[in-house]
This record gives C-alpha cells, structure tokens and sequence, in this order.
C-alpha cells in the first residue's frame, strides 16, 4: 500500500513533537527555571538555537517542556471525550428514537452551547485557574463531538443486514454494539481523535494565553505568547517560535488526520 | 436517427466498451439489454457526453448524421434536453430536492430559451398532466420528497420530454419500482413514443421488459455488443451463445422434489404489528400504522412458501416479527409449537430458524474473516470451538465454496459468492425454516439462477423449509409450493403456486400478475 | 412551517433554561456562600451579611434562581460588587464592542471562504485547489491570538497603516470604529475562513456527484449552470451548520482577541470579574455568551429549513 504524501509529512511533524516532549522528561539544552537576567531577550545564536526570553530562559528549553504541557492536556482532553462521548453514541444509536437516546442528544446539544472558554471561565471563577481546568473544561466540549460522531457512524451500521444477521444469531445489542459497531466506527474515530487532539492543543494555547491554563511555572505555548505580547516589538523571535511550534503541530496533526481519513475511507478503500 | 459505429470507450486506460455499434431509428423503440457490468449505461452517457473525467472516446456516434463525438461542448448542451431527453434508474435522487418539480420540469423550457417564465411553466402544467401528474393532485409547487418513488420518475420524464425530444434514453427507469408502477411508467413511455414519435432507447437488465416494449434488441456483455436483432427474431432465435444463456437463467426452474411433511413447522396467527406513525400535531396523539393486519399463515417440514407483495406492503415487518426481533400487538408465532417473543427468545428455539437477506454487500461484517462470519449464529448452540471449524468449512463446501476461504475477508467475494457464504451462515447450524428475503433479488440472472439451484439443493438436503419473500412474481414461481400474496399488511389470496398463478382469484393478485413483464410463451418454445 | 418553528422555539426555551440552571449552579451554589467567597477568607462576618443583602444573595437557592431568571428577562442583571454600578449598563457598553466585532469577522470570513471554496472545487486536482487546500490548512492550524499579534507587529508596529489597539468608541466616528476593528477581526475571521472554505469546497464536490446534477445536465444545463442552479444551494446546507459553529467559535475567539488589542469588549470584563472574584459580572456574562450561542443554533434551524423544503416538515 502506498502511503499518501501528507500522511507521512504529518506523522513525521507530529512526532517531532512528540519527541521533543517525551526528550524534554529527561533532558533539555537548560533548565526552564534558569533565569539568568543579564542574557535576557537574546537572537537566536550558537548557545542558545531559539535565543532566550525576558528572564534570560533558553526558548528552545521552555517550547520543549511546553510541548509537554500542550500534548498531556490535549490527549487527556480527547481520553476523556472519547471516554465518556462513544459509550453515549453507542448507546443512544444502539436505543434510536427512545428516551435514552433524546435525552443524550439533547444533553449534547447543551454541551454544545458552552464553547470550551465559557466552561473554562465557569470552572476558573469558582476554582481558580489551573492546567486541570483547561484538560476539564476541553475534555467536556469533546464528549458531545465524539458522542455525535459516534451516533452518526453507528446509526448508519445498525440499517445493514449484518447487525441484523447477528439480532438473528441471538446476540444483543450490547454485544452488537462492540463486536460489530465499535469495530467499523474505529477508523472514523481515529480520524475524529486526531481533529480533537489538535483543536486541544490550539485551545489549551489559548486557555494559557489568557490565564485560565497552566499556572507559572510550568511553561506553556500559550503562557509564552502572552508574555512576548508586550515584547513583540522589541524581540519578534520571543513571540514567533511559540507560535510557530503550535502551528506545526497543529498543522502536522491536521495532515496526518487528512491522510488517515483518506487511508481509512471505506469509499475509497472498497474493491467490488 | 442515431447510431454508433465502432465505438470505443476508455476510461482511465481502463476498456470499458470495445467496437459497439447499433442504430436506433426513428420512431422505435430500441433495447439494449445486457447484465450489471455490461457497459450498456456507459454507452448511453458516451451518446449524451456526460462520461466521467478521464474517458477517451474513439468511433463515432451519429445523431440525425451530425458526429456527436466531434460536437463541441456548446452543441452538446444545445442538444440535450432539447433533441435527446435521458431519464436515469434512481428516481429518489435524480431530482434535486430544494427545488419545486414545476421549476425543475421549466428550467428545461428556460435554459433551452423556448420560452418565457410564464409560458414555460404552462407548459411544465401541461407536461406534468401528460405524464400522470395533474396539477389539481400534484401541484407545481410540490417538492420531490413529497412525491412517491413512481410519481418522482413521472417527474424525470416530463422535465425530459418538456421539449419533445426526438428520441428519450432511458437507462434502467423502472428497476427501482414496484411491479405494478412499473408497468404504469412503461405504459406512459409506449405512448409518448406512439403520440409523438419519439424514439425510446431502453436501457435493462431485464429480458421480459425489453420483449414487452422493444422493436430492435442489442445484447451487452463486457463492453461489446454480442447480438442484434428484431426483438421477435432476437427471442425466437437468437443464435449467440450468450444470449441464448441469458434466455435460459431468465426462465431458469430449479429441479425440486416436493417432500412436505405433515408437521407445520411455523405457524403465524393473526400476527398484529403497529408503528407509531408521525404525529399530526405538535404534542398531538400520536397515532398508529398498522404495518401488518391479522396476519396468518402455516409452513409446514420441507415446504417453500413464497411471500409476494409490493415494498410497504408488511413483508419486511412480518419477517422481523416472525424471526423474533419486533414485538407483536396481537397474534402469535409459534416454531416447532414454541411460541416466539421478540426479546427473551431462547436460543435453542431461535437456532432453528436462520435468514437470508438481499444485499450481498450489507449482510457481511466487512471486518470479520468469513470462517467468523458463516460461525456467527454458533452463538445460540453450544458447539466446541474445534468442531465449529469443523462445521463452518462443511458448510462452504455445501454451497460449493472450499474450505479454505474460511480465512479470507468478505471484499474478496463477487456479489454471487457472498449469497452463497450468507446461505452457508444460514444454515451451518441446520435450522428448520430459512426466511430468504429478497435474496437472490439484486442478482444477475445468471447468478440468480445459479443460487436458486443451490437453495433446491439445500432444501432437500436438509430437510429445509423456506419462506421465500420476494417481489420478483417469476423466481416464486420458480421456487415455491404454496404462495401468499400480502397487500397492505393483509395476505389476500393464498393457495398453491401453480393455482396462484395460473387462476388468480383476488383482484390484486390478479393485477400483479398481468403487470409483470412477460416474454411470450410461443417466442421461448 | 409554523409548527416547526413552533418546536423549534419549544427547544429554544428548553435549552436557556437548563443552561441557565447550569450557570446558576456552578456559579451560586458550588461555592457555598457566594458572598463570602468574593470577599475571600478574611472578610468580617458583618462585611458579608452586607454585601450578601446589598447584591440580593439571601434566601434559599431555589429562590434565588427565580429571582435571578425573572430579573434577566426584564434586563436586570444585578450589581456589579467592584464597579458598583447594574451589570447591564457595564454588559451594554462592552457588547458594543464584542458583537460587532464577532459579526465582523462573521461576515468577513463568509465572504472569503464561500467564493474560495467554490473556486477550489470547481479546479478541482487543480493548481488553484492545490494553493487553495494549502493555504486552508496553514490557516486552521495558526492560533488566532499569534496571528493577531504577527498582524500588529507587521501592519501597526512597522507599516503604522493601524493602531496596535485600544477602542475609543463609536461616538468617535463609524469609521474610526472599523478601522480599530479591523485587524482583531482579520485574525479572527482567517482561521474561521479556513475551515468554512473547505466545508464548502467538500460539500459541493459531495453535489457535484449527485444524481440530480447529471439529470440537470441531461436537460440541457452547461456545468456552470448546473453548479449555479442546482448545486449551490444544496451545498449550502452543511455549510449552515458549520456557520451555526462558527458564530460561538467567533464569540469565544473575540474573548481572547480582545486581549491583544486592548479592546473594552465583554472579554475584558469577564476577566477583570474573575481576577476580582465579581462573581455576579462573570455570571451574567456567561449567561450571555450562552443565550447568545443558543439563539444562533435556533436561527440556523429556521435558515435550515428556509433552505430545505425537507426539513419544514420534519418532527
């Protein structure tokens, strides 16, 4: 099988990142926490790749440990969506037309109108602002995508004959519902899970930017953003590598999501 | 008036027709008969130059001596709609569902500039009454969702004949439609071509349509055109191998002993089954669709029953009833003497009767080898694992596959192939009733008369009883014993089958039977 | 028509009210107190049971919500413990920024992505689609606050064609308004763009392939024609919902934007009313984003079904 341009391209932007995440447990080129006043808002040089910010902090230090912030949060962000959102499609396409199913529907539709900020503003005005606010208020906007997805893949598997082959062979519809349902929707929710991976590392940057994410000192995309804003002018490279390194990653996700789809396309895939 | 000559179709470096040449005179009725895969529809788009994007075209098609294939795209439009009408197969899709069918049968008028808006839409009302949609009853201001599948194909001949084209293709008009619809829109074709000496090019897979309406015959297989002739000339003696089989699996009666024991092995009592229908109101009473109304009926050991009715006459509910999977409101079903609840069905009851659907490409779980696949309804019966194996690779063998496709996945499988793996999963856990619904329906004939004689086989092999549902008249025939005719969730009329048939006693059974498309008995010998 | 309007507003109403209840809870019930937790630990007992009176907190949580919801339906909001003054006037005055700024960006982000998306799939394997797809994929990837902070640095700080932020109002001129506008609505209206012109280039490819499309053109219709006539309106369809989407998108997105340019919208009082634990500010705005989220997916539902004859009917 030969593997689409933008598959690749993506997976391999992705897993820089991902690289630079998991390197940044054991080691960076300097300590996050190192200010060091007298080198502050140094270019880009030999010692420091990315330059230093208005502490002195080594950039390319602070984006590897930000790139952890960034993937923990979203991926918590899509574990809970998934977790919570397919067992509730399953269910509700499993039950169509009952109860069950309106109330999860409507239900979601009243997730829905709390954009992922509102929730977050909701849970940082009574707890205060934290990194678990930014995966909580996130991870609670997912479960209705995934919860719709998932009702939507299933609902149109539940009409094939299979599923009625299988009711004829006895079995229920839980056990349809996982042997046979779960199993087509994979692909469909890969491609989903990616989309929202890289929607969270866009709004855990933005959470961050305006407050309500990760808490100093744990470095963040977002929080970086926000303290180059008034620096901007002074020293472009402080504002442009955080913001490039959310763009790659987002980018590198979206192509390698593009690509799974086009990889996993039943459409494109199905041979007659 | 058209003709093709030598022509030639490629798409993507890939034949798709190779030498055709026919002619379509005027005023005739020309088919163009051949099975799925044959190319007959490409033929008709290579005419229209409505191809896909990569098709090369060599040869010529000539329309009233102008080369169609030379003719620019301008000409082209000029010329569709307006000299050559096209109706298509899917009338639930072929209009465009935002817009009023008025609109869409006067944009023809418009965009040809043959008139103004008012004097178009005049003629949309006078051309929608022609085809059977008076405007007291369907008002131009109708959307198609609002139509039947037959009133929507009315729709796509009026938009097509809006102009009086000189000559109408139509691929497939009526294969989507019931049998007695079918026969109304053949009629109203017929009479288009007599009253306004159009020509019809005719476009199907089946033999009995093309005998009932053609004037010439072309036979399709794999891109070429086999055979030509006279309809008549063409049945009588037609001297092409293919077409000579294709007559053959048309008729095809698989060879059956009758061996019907005295034991009724299902037997349904004045089975009751009610939908929910939408509601009226807002937070009005929701009232109730009596899909199937006092249903019953008996199928006694190694007897095939046949269940005929048109779509929405109850024959897929009364099937989900009698497999258990829907609650009934009223009546029984008992099997073997046990009754059937929808629900809490043991599975030692449920294990003796197995089903067999229509569509060779739905019926499989895509993901599953089929060793797992034919195994589903070990389910019900404690069978060990390695006896299973056992069991499943018998079973392929039975419906003459090899063991050895046990490990392949469903998408290796032509469509014939999958029936014959979905009989196989029917019956590996030798079930006393096989409810085939529809299933050799969306088969080509020559597969269908191939699965027909396995089912003959299989039944009395196994001693199996069938209620065979479909609403093909023909393959019933075929098949069964005893047959019942369902119409609005009643069965009208039942009896055995050669009785049915030969002297129908309720009107509907009656009117079923003269609507079927037939090939004369004397052309066939 | 009328009785789907009718359930549709039924849904309406159902959605605010729960959503509503929601607010109420997280925000006055979760905290216990809520007086006493805006004062914050050291606060005298006396302090609070006056700040409790003065911003109508006694009484029982079911009363109070009551309370709550009718003062929000007659436009009061309740007062403002640091400002000192009723939250609707304070929610007024920033609405006159944040609104006009998401339907900004709204409207300008249509007008973008429509035209784009029709271009891309009509060249479709094209060069124009290839730039096309590229430029939509860079584009939703870029966090709207960085884009905007590169758009000050680039056309304020360096080519001075706009201030780099702050509003003085619109009594200062309409254009003058715009023009401050204008940037924050850029950065939030690109990225948006992005997604909505490939939700329109995949729709209308999803028609061109549509039976009625061929049996328009075997009437007779050139590709063009069929496109405009038949293919434009039905492709509109998904790019309603996401429009819906992207109206709460916009609104949350002018939350954040309005911190890089110094904005007095709504973004701004809400985040003051966290930092100084204004609880009544945060909820009332909220409240607001919420009704105003919900509204549009009920606008969307009409404009669904003005669109498809289908729908007008259905349950």
């Amino acid at each position: 099988m030969r593997l689409p341009g933008q598959l690749v391209f993506g997976a391999v932007l992705s897993a820089v990142f991902l690289l630079a995440a998991l390197v940044s447990l054991v080691w960076t080129p300097y300590g996050v926490e190192d200010l060091v006043i007298s080198n502050k808002m140094k270019p880009p040089s030999g010692a420091h790749w990315l330059g230093t910010d208005h502490f002195g902090r080594d950039i390319l230090s602070m984006l590897m440990v930000g790139a952890r912030t960034s993937i923990a949060v979203a991926i918590v962000a899509v574990g809970i969506g998934m977790a919570l959102g397919v067992p509730l499609g399953l269910a509700a396409a499993a039950n169509r037309g009952s109860l069950l199913d309106e109330v999860i529907m409507r239900g979601n539709d009243l997730v829905f109108a709390f954009p992922s900020l509102v929730i977050a503003i909701l849970i940082t005005a009574v707890f205060g602002p934290s990194a678990l606010n930014a995966i909580l208020a996130i991870g609670i906007f997912n479960i209705p995508v995934f919860a719709r997805v998932t009702r939507g893949g299933a609902l149109s598997l539940w009409t094939l004959d299979y599923v009625l082959a299988a009711r004829v062979a006895g079995k229920g519809r839980l056990r349809i519902s996982v042997e046979h349902i779960l199993t087509n929707i994979a692909n469909l929710l890969i491609v989903q899970g990616t989309i929202q991976f890289s929607l969270g590392i866009l709004a855990e940057a933005g959470l961050s930017y305006v407050g309500l994410g990760a808490q100093p000192p744990v470095p963040s995309w977002g929080r970086m953003l926000a303290e180059s804003q008034t620096l901007i002018s002074l020293a472009p490279h402080v504002a442009v590598f955080p913001g490039l390194a959310i763009v790659l990653t987002v980018l590198g996700l979206n192509l390698m999501g593009d690509g799974l789809r086009d990889l996993l396309d039943p459409r494109l895939r199905r041979a007659r | 008036m058209l003709s093709a000559e030598g022509l030639s179709l490629d798409i993507h470096g890939q034949s798709i027709l190779r030498d055709v040449s026919f002619e379509v005179a005027p005023g005739e009725v020309f088919g163009l008969v051949g099975e799925s895969g044959s190319g007959k529809s490409m033929t008709a788009l290579c005419a229209m130059g409505l191809l896909p994007r990569g098709a090369v075209r060599r040869g010529a098609v000539r329309f009233g001596g102008e080369d169609l294939l030379g003719a620019g795209e301008r000409r082209m439009c000029d010329l569709r709609g307006r000299q050559m009408g096209m109706i298509f197969q899917e009338p639930m899709t072929a209009l465009n569902p935002v817009r009023t069918i008025g609109d869409q049968v006067a944009e023809t008028l418009l965009v040809h500039g043959a008139a103004g808006r008012f004097e178009a839409r005049d003629v949309a009302r006078e051309r929608l009454a022609r085809v059977g949609l008076p405007e007291e009853r369907f008002g131009l201001d109708r959307y198609p969702h609002e139509l039947s599948g037959g009133q929507r194909q009315r729709v796509c001949i009026a938009l097509a004949v809006a102009l009086r084209p000189r000559l109408l293709i139509a691929d497939e008009p009526t294969t989507a439609l019931d049998v007695t619809t079918q026969a109304q829109i053949l009629d109203l074709l017929r009479g288009l071509v007599d009253e306004e000496g159009m020509a019809l090019w005719l476009i199907t897979h089946d033999l009995a349509v093309v005998a009932d309406m053609a004037d010439h015959v072309a036979v399709m297989r794999h891109g070429r055109v086999v055979e030509a002739a006279a309809t008549e000339r063409l049945f009588r003696a037609g001297r092409h191998e293919y077409t000579q089989r294709l007559l053959r699996d048309s008729r095809h009666v698989p060879k059956r002993v009758a061996a019907v024991g005295p034991a009724p092995v299902l037997e349904v009592r004045g089975a009751v089954r009610d939908y929910p229908a939408k509601r009226l109101r807002l937070l009005g009473p929701r009232s109730m669709f009596r899909a199937v109304d006092g249903v019953s009926l008996d199928i006694r050991a190694g007897e095939s029953v046949g269940l005929v009715g048109e779509s929405g006459c109850g024959k897929s509910t009364l099937t989900r009833a009698i497999l258990g999977l829907d609650p009934l409101q009223g009546g029984e079903v008992r099997l073997d003497g046990q009754p059937v609840h929808a629900g809490y069905l043991p599975g030692a009851l449920r294990a003796r009767m197995q089903v067999v659907f229509q569509d060779p490409y739905g019926s499989f779980n895509p993901r599953h080898r089929v060793g797992r696949l034919v195994a589903e309804p070990f389910h019900l019966v404690p069978v060990a694992v390695s006896g299973r194996r056992q069991r499943v690779a018998g079973a392929l063998q039975a419906v003459g596959l090899e063991p050895a496709d046990m490990d392949k996945f469903i998408h290796e499988f032509s469509g014939g192939q999958r029936q014959r793996i979905a009989i196989a999963r029917a019956i590996v856990i030798r079930p006393k009733l096989v409810i085939l619904d529809e299933a050799v329906s969306a088969l080509d004939v020559s597969i269908r008369a191939q699965i027909l004689d396995l089912l003959a086989d299989m039944q009395q092999r196994f001693g199996l009883s069938y209620l065979f549902i479909s609403h093909d008249l023909g393959v019933v025939r075929a098949i069964t014993d005893r047959v019942l005719v369902m119409q609005a969730g009643r069965i009208v009329e039942q009896g055995e089958t050669g009785r049915v048939f030969e002297a129908p006693q309720h009107g509907y059974t009656r009117q079923l039977i003269a609507a079927a498309p037939r090939i004369p008995q004397d052309w066939v010998g | 028509m009328v009785r789907f309007v009718l359930s549709r507003l039924l849904s309406l109403a159902l959605s605010l009210a729960v959503a509503s209840l929601v607010i109420f809870a997280v925000i006055e019930v979760i905290p216990g107190d809520t007086a006493s937790f805006m004062l914050g630990l050291n606060a005298a007992p006396e302090t609070v049971a006056a700040l409790r009176a003065e911003l109508g907190l006694e009484g029982g949580n079911v009363a109070r919500y009551f309370a709550w919801v009718s003062g929000l339906v007659v436009g009061d909001f309740g007062t403002s413990y640091t400002y000192r003054v009723p939250v609707s006037e304070l929610v007024t005055a920033r609405l006159w920024v944040s609104l006009p700024l998401t339907l900004y960006a709204l409207v300008l982000s249509t007008a973008i992505a429509i035209p784009v998306g029709v271009i891309a799939a009509s060249r479709r394997g094209g060069v124009a689609d290839f730039g096309i797809m590229g430029a939509t994929q860079l584009g939703i990837a870029v966090p709207n606050f960085w884009f905007a902070m590169l758009l000050v640095l680039v056309f304020a700080i360096n080519l001075r064609w706009f201030g780099a932020g702050g509003f003085a109002g619109w009594e200062y001129g309409v254009w003058g308004g715009i023009k401050a506008l204008t940037l924050p609505a850029v950065a939030l209206a690109l990225p948006q763009a992005s997604i909505l012109a490939r939700v329109m280039r995949s729709s209308l490819l999803e028609v061109l392939g549509q039976d009625y499309m061929r049996t328009a053109r075997a009437k007779g219709l050139s590709q063009g024609q069929a496109v405009r006539a038949h293919g434009l309106r039905n492709a509109l369809i998904p790019v309603m919902t996401i429009l819906g989407l992207q109206f709460s998108f916009l609104l949350a997105g002018a939350i954040i934007i309005e911190n890089v340019f110094f904005l007095p919208g709504l973004g701004r009082l809400i985040f003051q009313g966290i930092t100084q634990r204004d609880l009544i500010v945060v909820e009332s705005v909220v409240m607001l984003l919420v009704f105003a989220v919900i509204t549009v997916t009920f606008v969307v539902d009409l404009a669904y079904a003005a669109i498809d004859p289908r729908l007008r009917r259905a349950k």
